[in-house]
């Protein structure tokens, strides 16, 4: 017996052999640690309404509970169309479309790193009012929500940037997307975490 | 026709240990998760032993107050972070693809990567010992504001929580990868229903861990932050913000570690009982229901913290609720091995070791699921007592029951199985002697977690039985040490060959040790028991 073959058993012999059925299993990779991120911000969101609910927690008057909406109003207008940039570039992968899905990556990641720097301009504005992590248990878990979601926000940028070296490098195509489409869900859930961001923040 | 045979050169030890550090193999993988979480459960044995001789009579002065409390506090999230949870990590790594009849898990780098991060993590968590000179001492929950800069005012403290946010992404990473290898790499013809059972309670382990570990992710570095940068999460006067997230984590953190540990029984009874699992589905289901119900009892840990009293009342029912599928797997155990011929080897006698002492357990959990009774004898070693005999009593021995059923199959050699039935009876004794009297003594109101006791209050006797016990289930796993070193290492063990054990699985369809493919071709499936319907196909079919 040569040293390549295998060693079989009458069982393995005797197990019939098919192919097996392809999946994409970067995206559902993608899909549960997307799951994970969402429990990770529920935590945040239970720490927010136990601190904002507790009865023996005074909020300050002197702080913001429901500060100025302009900014983050603006910067949800970037956020949607960065999202739909993202959509646009997904779609145009998936006809093949190389060059399309560059430029509505490169858009999408733009339009992140603006919103990022408004996050840092609103940052600053809270805490020339005053209004810091550390200033009581309420404005720690307020910053805390904006904190994480921006780096979060950082993340999905730098998945962006990978995505756009690989993409002027050809390795994407109708076959070969996965990377994209995990990206592109990364980024839909960063926007929907936005999303309740404001309404909790700001309006609630 | 002659055969060429061509030398191959073998790589020298430097090679093979660079192999080793490089590899993305999930039984590789799975192998070095099983020896580093053997190495943390023999340190934190080794503290639970200072423990038990520090508490043997009272007065005694071996270790002082402070040390006690690094001791314990290691002993506990040693064993959980560092033990439990990662060595059914890794027999998952290693077993869960050759159950599926897959070449490998879904992302091998990302498998790679959680198993490196863990040892990590375990080196940073018991590093405070060496860094600052004291390790974390906040006992396993870290309540504030014990834990908070204040009152721990060491850095041992700050890398124990760092150490925590890192075993959580690394279990967080095996789950993502657990579960997407399952979804997407059965073996044709396995579908839903024919996952193999120990494959079925990694599925819903790892869904939990996904879910449940990013909420202490969350509250660990809240923690950080606040120790560190001033933040406020946890100063206020109301100390319920962690112990809800803490809690929300840990109470399905028990989940995860003991139902891989059921999984594992519910493989091993049927092939030594030679019969099918009793009720299959409803087996299935009830692990589906523990998983979903594990997540709505976390308020039972906070009965005497102020919790509404209504809201406690509903804890209390979830609480009791969640004891029924536990009892459904009870009597699937005992039904399967009902009229069975039962073949009496140290994996069946492990899983036996198993039910005796988890059905005490789960009784001392629903008697503290009851309020009034929680009220009386929480924080007593009447809970110690209780989570003993689920952790140890169940996980432990569920381990046990594994390690001696697959290791055949990892290393190729069968244990010795006298030695592991002496083992056995000396690891069960052990176990009852150690941790029997403790019920007792919670009874009795002797606190957990003091150092040292007054000789007057009765304690002395239960005390000293118990850490008789505790050296007991030292040297019982000293036996199986040995007979490692003896049977596997020493090769004296008889040769496993594929299928020792005449088992239902595909493990059991490949090499022992398997070849790094696993498989040499697809396999196809057409029940839960592949390797049951090809024994009886080929004795239908005799050799023509
Ligand atoms: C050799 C076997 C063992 C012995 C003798 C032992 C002994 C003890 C004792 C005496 C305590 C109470 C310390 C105190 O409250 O003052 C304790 C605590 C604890 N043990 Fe064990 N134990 C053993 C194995 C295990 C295992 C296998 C696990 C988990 C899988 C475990 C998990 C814990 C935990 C979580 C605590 C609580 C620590 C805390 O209060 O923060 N133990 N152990
Ligand atoms: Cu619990």
């Amino acid at each position: 017996m040569s040293a390549f073959t295998t060693p079989q058993s009458s069982i393995r012999r005797q197990l019939p052999v098919v192919r097996r059925r392809r999946y994409n299993r970067g995206l559902l990779g993608a899909v549960a640690f997307i799951a994970a991120e969402s429990m990770f911000f529920s935590g945040l969101f239970l720490a927010y309404f136990f601190l904002r609910t507790d009865t023996t927690l005074t909020v300050r008057s002197d702080q913001p509970l429901h500060p100025s909406i302009a900014l983050p109003l603006f910067n949800t207008l970037i956020l949607t169309v960065s999202v739909a940039a993202m959509a646009w570039a997904e779609r145009s992968i998936a006809r093949d479309d190389q060059r399309n899905l560059i430029v509505g990556t490169t858009v999408a990641a733009a339009l992140g790193l603006i919103f990022m720097l408004l996050q840092s301009v609103e940052f600053s504005r809270f805490v020339t009012e005053g209004f810091t992590p550390n200033s009581s248990a309420f404005g720690s878990t307020f910053f805390a929500l904006l904190i994480f979601h921006v780096l979060r926000v950082f993340a999905g940028v730098t998945f962006m940037l990978i995505v756009l070296v690989r993409a002027f490098m050809g390795q994407f195509s109708r076959h070969r997307r996965a990377a994209v489409q995990a990206c592109a869900a990364y980024w839909y859930f960063i926007f929907a975490v936005w999303l309740l961001v404001l309404a909790v923040l700001y309006r609630s | 026709m002659a055969s060429v045979s061509i030398p191959i050169e073998k790589p020298g030890m430097w090679a093979r240990v660079a192999a080793w550090l490089t590899t993305v193999d999930h039984k590789r993988i799975g192998i070095m998760y099983l020896a580093s979480s053997f190495f943390f459960f023999l340190l934190s044995g080794i503290f639970a032993l200072i423990i038990r001789l520090q508490l043997a009579q009272p007065g005694m002065e071996l270790v002082n107050q402070n040390v006690y409390n690094e001791l314990f506090t290691m002993h506990g999230t040693g064993m959980i972070f560092l033990f439990v949870i990662p060595f059914l990590v890794g027999l998952g790594n290693y077993i869960v693809p050759l159950q599926l009849g897959a070449r490998d898990m879904a992302f091998p780098r990302i498998n790679a990567l959680g198993f490196w991060l863990l040892l990590f993590a375990g080196l940073v968590m018991e590093g405070g010992f060496l860094i600052g000179g004291t390790a974390s001492n906040a006992a396993w929950t870290a309540y504030v504001p014990l834990s908070t800069r204040q009152f721990s005012p060491q850095v041992g403290m700050d890398i124990w929580l760092f150490g925590i946010v890192l075993v959580g992404i690394s279990s967080t990473l095996g789950a993502v990868n657990f579960l997407v290898t399952i979804y997407t790499m059965r073996a044709p013809g396995m579908t839903l229903w024919r996952i193999p059972f120990f494959t079925w309670t990694i599925i819903v382990t790892a869904a939990m861990i996904l879910l449940a570990t990013p909420v202490l992710t969350a509250a660990l570095i809240m923690l950080i932050s606040d120790r560190n940068f001033n933040t406020q999460f946890f100063t206020t006067a109301n100390p319920r913000l962690w112990q809800n997230m803490f809690w929300f984590y840990s109470h399905p953190a028990v989940y995860i570690m003991i139902l891989p540990a059921m999984g594992v029984l519910s493989e091993v009874i049927p092939v030594f009982s030679r019969k099918p699992l009793f009720g299959w589905k409803a087996m299935v289901l009830s692990t589906i229901l523990i998983g979903v119900l594990g997540f709505t009892t976390w308020v039972h840990h906070m009965f005497v913290s102020g919790v509404d009293p209504l809201v406690e009342r509903f804890f209390m029912f979830t609480t009791m609720v969640i004891a029924v599928p536990t009892g459904v797997k009870i009597f699937s155990w005992i039904a399967t091995m009902w009229k069975g011929s039962l073949n009496l080897k140290t994996p069946l006698l492990m899983c036996l070791g198993f039910i005796s002492t988890f059905v005490i357990g789960g009784i001392s959990g629903v008697m503290q699921g009851a309020i009034p009774i929680d009220m009386q004898v929480h924080n007593t070693y009447w809970v110690v007592a209780h989570f003993h005999y689920v952790l140890f009593g169940g996980s432990v021995f569920g381990i046990f029951a594994g390690m001696y059923y697959w290791l055949p199959k990892i290393t190729g050699r069968m244990l010795n199985d006298k030695l592991g039935k002496f083992h056995f009876a000396l690891m069960w004794i052990g176990f009852n002697t150690a941790f029997f009297p403790m019920h007792i003594l919670g009874l009795e109101g002797m606190p957990r977690r003091i150092a040292t006791y007054a000789a007057d209050r009765g304690w002395d006797l239960p005390n000293l039985i118990a850490t008789i016990g505790a050296f007991m289930i030292a040297a019982s796993v000293l036996l199986f040490m040995i007979n490692y070193v003896v049977s596997i290492v020493a090769r004296r063990g008889e040769v496993a060959g594929d299928d020792p054990w005449e088992a239902n699985t595909l493990e059991w369809a490949t090499s022992s040790p398997p070849p790094v493919y696993n498989f040499a071709r697809t396999p196809v499936v057409e029940s839960e028991r592949p390797l049951y319907d090809q024994r009886m196909a080929a004795q239908a079919k005799p050799q023509a």
